[in-house]
């Protein structure tokens, strides 16, 4: 494993020291920013329900070819820093708009700590990222955790200048605790595209996301 | 009003756009996305106090043409790739609320002439020949190793041996979704692959299967024609020497050069027909802005009409470089825009002559000894020669560290060369390759390649059959 238990401690003691994140939203493309629908301190939500079917709580209106559109929010929190001269403006895309202020959950916590203990294979640049078919739907029958790769099985397609290239699992044989991107994701260079571990390893990591269950409210 | 142009596109196509409207005294709007913050298409504009938008992508028509309405434009110049084949994007452009120009053909034209398969069916219906193969898109895998069969028995009664077809995506381009078969059994599983692959990637799982015709030379026709009917060409470009996945790499005005290397066929023949043949089909759509025909010369000299592009291509400066307009070089973006906002041409065929030979390599970095890999990464010194002979068309600062986005192909520069004769041209060309370095390094912190070299080994193919 990549971390021991005191660092482990440490990190989740970091957890709740500082249990926030702050989502920076953006305008997703360019046009007329109408209307803010929230002010700052306002609590809004995050898409909900299993599939996230529910959308999030409205944050403004923006307006391009005369097709206005909410745009909500993607995490749920506290509203913060609100860029009021944005109203009534026209705006590039990826604008930043307002903050939310965001309280970390119980799943992101486990997701964050993963990232820590597990071994991490990286997106090699950056690109969009399918999972292999094979290996999806094995994950899909026995479910993430379960499913184990062995040394030049398929892991991912990468989408990369108009290629496409396969990420093939090098190393021993291990299991694929967790997936960190979404089908045709585009993730940057470095950043985490699977959370792996050996079979004798699983253990563990069950036990400690157990540990954070406990402590960690839902 | 003063025309106000929306340059939607990047890189080096950018830059020729915005020097046309700079020279025709239009002013014009810069988009960019956020990986292309660093290129000259971004920056030159800014520097010069022109309007640049950031828009979430190259592909959004909606943003596009929010931009091109927030900044006042009256007209859309899409360049090459993107929407520039788009006759969805092209209509919707001059047929909305407030209608735009859109500097390209009209939407009909790109319609009719941008499915490979009407192309093919209109040159059948006008005698112009076309590569042997399935004029119907195929969606049926029964129907696809049928017609596979069929072309497989045709070759092989013709002696071509072995016998190869072509499974296309029918909406592909640019080198993508193709795939050769030399055996029946292959027929089923690479047809269902590059049907996957052109649904993913262009939305139209039709698939085209031809001959595949290897002996050949790969030819264009460099047209243009406007709204009262006038068309004219700017002679021949050979575009033969391609990567593996069919991307050009050199490309050569004019088409074939008997002073420089013999044919085994009448070369100035085969010019002239296909030239013809273009200009039927042209006439015969009422072609109406700058387009290229693609043609296949195979070694008995037999012409095959490939495809029509109905844009602004990236080699279409070298055949300016070889034209003249009444005694001066003509700048072809500068005559699509001008067609585009309704001007006659002011020249005739016979004002048109022709000299020299210009060749235009495309710098790219990739790895041309593992399957032509694109690579990605920083370009830390890029420097190349300065000669009146020779214009570099660069979006790549040589000022600060460049990071190649990874979104796009990773095309760096485009070296125009131009000499009296293909000798000279081939002489200056090498020496134009021998002085140009671009340094940099990948992702992984390994130098940075580029195909520069492999540029310098197939200069000497250059107009020949081999």
């Amino acid at each position: 494993m990549a971390l021991d238990n005191q660092k482990i401690n440490q990190l989740l003691q970091s957890f709740r020291a500082n249990p926030y994140r702050i989502f920076v939203v953006v305008t997703p493309h360019t046009g007329y920013l109408r209307e803010f629908l929230v002010k700052e301190g306002d609590e809004v939500k995050g898409p909900a329900g299993k599939w996230l079917e529910k959308p999030g709580s409205p944050l403004f209106v923006l307006e391009r070819e005369r097709n206005p559109k909410t745009i909500r929010a993607k995490a749920s929190g506290q509203v913060a820093k609100i860029n009021w001269e944005l109203q009534g403006r026209f705006v590039e895309a990826f604008t930043p708009v307002l903050e939310i202020k965001h309280t970390l959950t119980q799943k992101e916590i486990i997701a964050e700590l993963l990232r820590k203990i597990l071994h991490i294979v990286t997106a090699p640049e950056k690109a969009r990222y399918f999972l292999s078919p094979e290996l999806a739907q094995k994950i899909e029958k026995a479910g993430e955790g379960r499913v184990v790769v062995k040394p030049g099985d398929e892991l991912a397609i990468m989408s990369f200048m108009k290629r496409e290239t396969p990420i093939v699992h090098e190393g021993p044989p291990m299991v694929v605790f967790r997936v960190f991107f979404a089908r045709g994701q585009m993730v940057d260079q470095g950043e985490p595209l699977f959370g792996l571990c050996l079979e004798e390893e699983r253990p563990y990591v069950e036990k400690l996301i157990a540990r954070v269950k406990e402590e960690w409210p839902t | 009003m003063k025309e106000r142009v929306l340059v939607a596109n990047r890189g080096e196509i950018a830059l020729r756009i915005m020097e046309a409207c700079e020279r025709l005294g239009l002013d014009y709007v810069a988009v960019y996305t956020p990986g292309d913050e660093q290129s000259l298409h971004v920056r030159l504009p800014r520097a010069k106090g022109k309007p640049c938008y950031r828009i979430s992508s190259y592909r959004d028509a909606n943003d596009i043409l929010a931009v091109a309405d927030e900044a006042k434009c009256t007209a859309i110049h899409p360049g090459y790739g993107f929407f520039s084949e788009d006759f969805r994007f092209a209509r919707r452009v001059v047929k909305r609320n407030n209608p735009l120009i859109f500097i390209g053909p009209r939407w009909e034209v790109i319609r009719d002439l941008g499915h490979k398969l009407n192309v093919k069916k209109l040159a059948y219906d006008l005698n112009i020949p076309v590569i042997p193969g399935t004029i119907n898109p195929v969606y049926n895998e029964l129907e696809a190793e049928a017609k596979a069969e069929e072309l497989f028995l045709w070759q092989e009664e013709r002696g071509l041996e072995p016998p190869r077809i072509l499974i296309k995506a029918a909406a592909g381009g640019g080198g993508m979704g193709i795939e050769e078969v030399d055996e029946l059994d292959m027929v089923r599983p690479v047809f269902r692959r590059i049907r996957a692959y052109a649904k993913r990637l262009f939305g139209d799982d039709g698939v085209v299967i031809e001959v595949c015709i290897r002996d050949y030379h790969h030819l264009e026709v460099q047209l243009l024609g406007n709204q009262f009917g006038e068309l004219v060409h700017f002679g021949t470009r050979n575009c033969t020497i391609q990567s593996i996945g069919r991307q050009k790499r050199i490309e050569i005005a004019p088409g074939f050069d008997p002073n420089y290397t013999t044919y085994p066929f009448e070369a100035e023949r085969v010019l002239k027909d296909i030239i013809s043949h273009s200009l039927k089909l042209a006439a015969h759509v009422g072609y109406d802005s700058v387009g290229t025909w693609e043609w296949l010369v195979t070694r008995d000299g037999r012409a095959y009409l490939m495809e029509v592009n109905t844009r602004i291509q990236v080699e279409n400066e070298i055949s300016a470089r070889i034209s003249r307009i009444k005694g001066r070089e003509p700048n072809l973006i500068e005559e699509q825009i001008r067609v585009a906002f309704g001007e006659r041409l002011g020249y005739r065929q016979e004002d048109i002559t022709f000299e020299g030979t210009s060749i235009e390599f495309r710098l790219i970095a990739e790895d041309t000894k593992k399957g032509f890999k694109p690579l990605s990464g920083v370009i830390k010194r890029f420097h190349f020669p300065n000669y009146e002979w020779l214009r570099v068309r660069t979006h790549v600062p040589q000022d600060e560290p460049y990071r190649i986005p990874t979104e796009f192909d990773p095309n760096l520069a485009l070296g125009i060369v131009w000499g009296r004769d293909t000798f000279e041209a081939e002489r200056r060309g090498f020496k134009f390759l021998e002085e140009t370095v671009i340094e940099g390094q990948t992702a992984k912190g390994e130098p940075l390649r580029t195909n520069i070299d492999y540029l310098k080994e197939k200069l000497p193919e250059i107009l020949k059959f081999l």
